[in-house]
């Protein structure tokens, strides 16, 4: 709905809140009076999912031909995926799952990256006319050379910023919507390099898809160049420089994501980024074809299994077993119910279990399902 | 509002725009590559039929105008910058139904991924790139069948697979009126019971469709008799299956009492900060139940043990394992405490959290919901007041919790106000007799209405 009445409804309501002039960092009345060009604004949250929601809410709902907007955020330990990527292929899944790493997919495309405190985002929302990629990268550059003259900083053509000609610090993808469009890029400052490389590699072995690959790149933090660097002085120097840029006060407006008055409607959009659904079932339709080396009673079985897995769900499962491995009528069972079941550990766990429930109680069958189950749920 | 899309090219002809389409903003989008030139380099080319469902939508230029039911194509927009190819990723397939302006595909270019919006409402007719396929601007990516349909019908129809059909959210009858442990533990995987639609554009339409409308269909009014069918879940299918052999084998039946829950508050209240502080884990009530049953199965073994119906011998258990059963969208899912008898109140706190913590982080093991020798289910945190479980095959009782209502009882010749809960336990009878059954209830009773009998071992 991008009619203008809604627009200024938006507007109005925004224009309205009283929070207003509590948050801004210099005292001003409002900032809409200052709005010639360009807005700052600054997520207080340190949660992917409410910070990706504010960007689709900006997206959706502000009118960005009067004025551009930079958003500025960091998020607590994540992955995030692009909108076409395939999470099992682009990180340790398991891995995350232990560390307690969130799992995101946005909505623009690019690839994988990880985020933690010490690493900034910046998101420039302008109307689809005048998106230029390339502008907002150079700023990012000018912003860090006039903090830090000796950094040697620049733009690739592939829209990354490279420091000393090899270490990627900076990536970056793009949305374009009808109307507006948002372009938005990392920039490591102090990240653990150590976890990023770790959760960033796929243990994932036989995996056809189509999705959009990531390319993996030598990384380095701006930290360790000059270690007098932190987060909030890359923030506060890209936003000095976009202020100056678009001619406008250098004030950064602080936001709460979480607040519903002010984002009418966030709620949902920060739900939605959470569901399985999103998150896994947006993953092109992709094909796994591995072979399980099971331990069994001191000899090693290979078990070959093929799956094709559609919007996150098993589609076609084949599960090659020795004959009369499992009792045909359960195996039967287990590859009837894999089928059309999310491609996930919970789902497959309990369905394995219930079924295990459901047969007759042999402990030499118990142990050759869990066996089998077992391998199969790492797959996932 | 907007009749056509700035970024989209319908493949009609020039007559067409100058006449239906005034308040098109065709003549400012960014997509110069001139309108005209498109429409004579079809002429010029072989997708001329391709392009059309019809030769006479090429001959006689009036035609696409006049029907409403017609189909359009709609090509590839023009990429931003000096991009010349991108994959194209397909939100809705053959057949969906669309309003105007949502979102029918996405096209990934370098790093960027740009929707691509249905230029008015109707059905998608044929997708002509596969998914992942790569496009220029220009290439001819889906066929359009226009139609009047209004928007709002259009939500429901990107239903997702089959077997993930809308489920029935209030299970009627069975499963042991199971429902989530009262301390920490989530249902496990969280599952919606509703297709998400997840498009931003969309997102912003005030949603009028009852989610669980069919494809196509039109919304039910108001005293409507129509019915849709939706496909049995294969799990429950199994589940109801083996309940069924399970009453035909075991002879049921089902022992009640109840407990005055009025000890039991009064040690959480007095104690739980200071149980909080030390083991950073909230004191429930599913801690004195579990023990309480852990307990009455060492006292009465039997309630512990099972019957191996292939070769007619009763198997008794020296360890308790408890399944609590816990009630998630998929279904009855059994988590299970293992050795509950050598835990306190506080690891049995601990396995319980921590499997509901496994249960999030989507870690569940196989060991963690297999097995069990006796289970809890607790129907009282959705508010029942008496009910009779169904033994969870293949042990041989169950105990059903339920909620706790203030109730005028007799204490000592007078009648005061106490929490009480009923509960009930039922029990195979061909191994466990109504006595053994009784004492063990009884023996439960005791132990929650006054925790310091496990100590006294009484």
């Amino acid at each position: 709905m991008r009619c203008a009445v809604f627009k200024n409804m938006v507007l109005q309501s925004l224009k309205n809140c009283l929070w207003l002039s509590c948050v801004l960092r210099t005292p001003k009345a409002c900032f809409w009076s200052t709005a010639s060009g360009g807005l700052i604004i600054q997520s207080v949250s340190n949660d992917v999912y409410q910070n990706l929601a504010v960007e689709d809410w900006i997206h959706d709902h502000m009118d960005l031909e009067k004025q551009q907007v930079l958003f500025l955020w960091r998020n607590s330990p994540a992955v995030v995926i692009g909108r076409h990527q395939n999470p099992w292929q682009e990180c340790n899944l398991r891995l995350l799952r232990q560390k307690n790493i969130k799992l995101a997919r946005r909505r623009s495309g690019g690839g994988t990256v990880y985020h933690d405190l010490g690493n900034v985002n910046l998101t420039f929302f302008t109307t689809r006319k005048k998106y230029e990629r390339m502008e907002n990268l150079k700023l990012v550059v000018k912003a860090l050379k006039a903090l830090r003259p000796q950094l040697d900083v620049h733009v690739t053509d592939r829209y990354d910023i490279l420091l000393d000609r090899q270490y990627k610090i900076s990536g970056t993808a793009a949305k374009l919507g009808r109307t507006s469009a948002y372009h938005h890029c990392t920039l490591l400052c102090n990240a653990d390099k150590f976890v990023l490389s770790s959760v960033l590699k796929s243990p994932f072995k036989g995996l056809k898809s189509n999705a959009t690959p990531s390319v993996p790149a030598l990384v380095k933090n701006l930290f360790e160049e000059d270690p007098s660097l932190t987060s909030e002085m890359l923030l506060d120097a890209i936003a000095k420089e976009y202020a100056v840029q678009h001619q406008i006060d250098h004030h950064i407006t602080l936001i709460n994501p979480a607040d519903e008055t002010l984002l009418p409607g966030i709620s949902d959009k920060t739900n939605e980024l959470q569901t399985w659904e999103w998150v896994y079932g947006k993953t092109p339709k992709f094909s796994v074809s591995t072979c399980l080396n099971m331990v069994y009673k001191d000899s090693i079985l290979d078990v070959k299994v093929n799956m094709d897995v559609k919007h996150g769900r098993i589609e076609v499962c084949n599960i090659d077993l020795p004959e009369q491995w499992l009792p045909p009528g359960l195996y039967s069972e287990l590859v009837k119910s894999l089928t059309g079941s999310k491609f996930c550990p919970n789902e497959t766990t309990t369905l394995v279990t219930t079924l295990l429930r459901v047969c007759p109680q042999d402990d030499e069958l118990h142990t050759r399902w869990s066996l089998l189950c077992e391998n199969i749920i790492r797959l996932m | 509002m907007f009749s056509c899309s700035s970024t989209l090219w319908e493949s009609g002809t020039p007559a067409d725009w100058s006449m239906g389409m005034g308040n098109c903003t065709l003549a400012r989008c960014p997509l110069s590559g001139a309108s005209g030139s498109q429409g004579l380099a079809y002429t010029n080319s072989k997708k001329l039929v391709v392009n059309s469902s019809s030769v006479f939508t090429v001959r006689y230029f009036r035609t696409t105008a006049v029907h409403r039911d017609d189909v359009v194509t709609v090509n590839t927009p023009a990429f931003a910058e000096s991009v010349t190819e991108g994959d194209v990723r397909w939100e809705k397939a053959v057949g969906d139904t669309v309003a105007e302006d949502e979102v029918v595909c996405e096209i990934e270019t370098d790093k960027t991924s740009v929707q691509v919006p249905a230029p008015a409402a109707g059905v998608i007719e044929a997708l002509l790139v596969p998914d992942g396929g790569k496009v220029e601007g220009g290439t001819p990516l889906f066929k359009l069948r226009k139609t009047g349909a209004a928007p709002a019908k259009a939500k429901p129809a990107a239903a997702p697979p089959p077997p993930a059909a809308p489920e029935p959210v209030a299970a009627p009858a069975p499963p042991p009126a199971a429902a989530p442990i009262p301390t920490t533990m989530p249902p496990v995987p969280p599952v919606s019971t509703q297709p998400i639609d997840s498009k931003p554009v969309s997102a912003v339409k005030p949603a009028a469709a009852p989610a669980a409308a069919p494809p196509g269909e039109a919304v039910p009014t108001k005293g409507a008799r129509s019915e849709h069918r939706v496909k049995m879940n294969r799990m429950r299918q199994r589940i109801a299956q083996r309940l069924k052999e399970a009453q035909n084998t075991c002879a049921m039946l089902t022992t009640f009492n109840e407990i005055d829950m009025s000890n039991i508050r009064e040690m959480r209240a007095v104690h739980k900060d200071t149980f909080l502080k030390k083991h950073n884990l909230k004191l429930g009530f599913m801690s004195a139940f579990v023990k309480a049953a852990a307990f009455a199965l060492q006292d009465q073994p039997v309630v512990n043990a099972v019957i191996d119906d292939t070769t007619k011998e009763i198997v008794y258990r020296d360890y308790v394992d408890i399944s609590v059963a816990v009630a998630t969208p998929r279904g009855l899912v059994v988590p299970v405490v293992r050795n509950v008898e050598n835990m306190n109140f506080a690891d049995i706190e601990r396995a319980i959290y921590e499997l509901g913590e496994k249960a999030r982080k989507n870690e569940l093991a196989i060991e963690d919901m297999d097995g069990g020798t006796f289970t809890i289910s607790n129907g009282g945190v959705f508010g029942s007041l008496f009910g009779t479980p169904i033994i969870n095959p293949p042990q041989s009782a169950i105990l059903g919790m339920h909620a706790i209502f203030d109730r005028p009882v007799a204490v000592g010749g007078k009648i005061e106000v106490r929490p009480m809960m009923f509960v009930a336990l039922t029990y195979d009878h061909r191994l466990i007799d109504g006595r053994e059954a009784v004492t063990f209830l009884r023996k439960i009773k005791a132990a929650v209405e006054d925790p310091r009998v496990l100590l006294l071992d009484l």
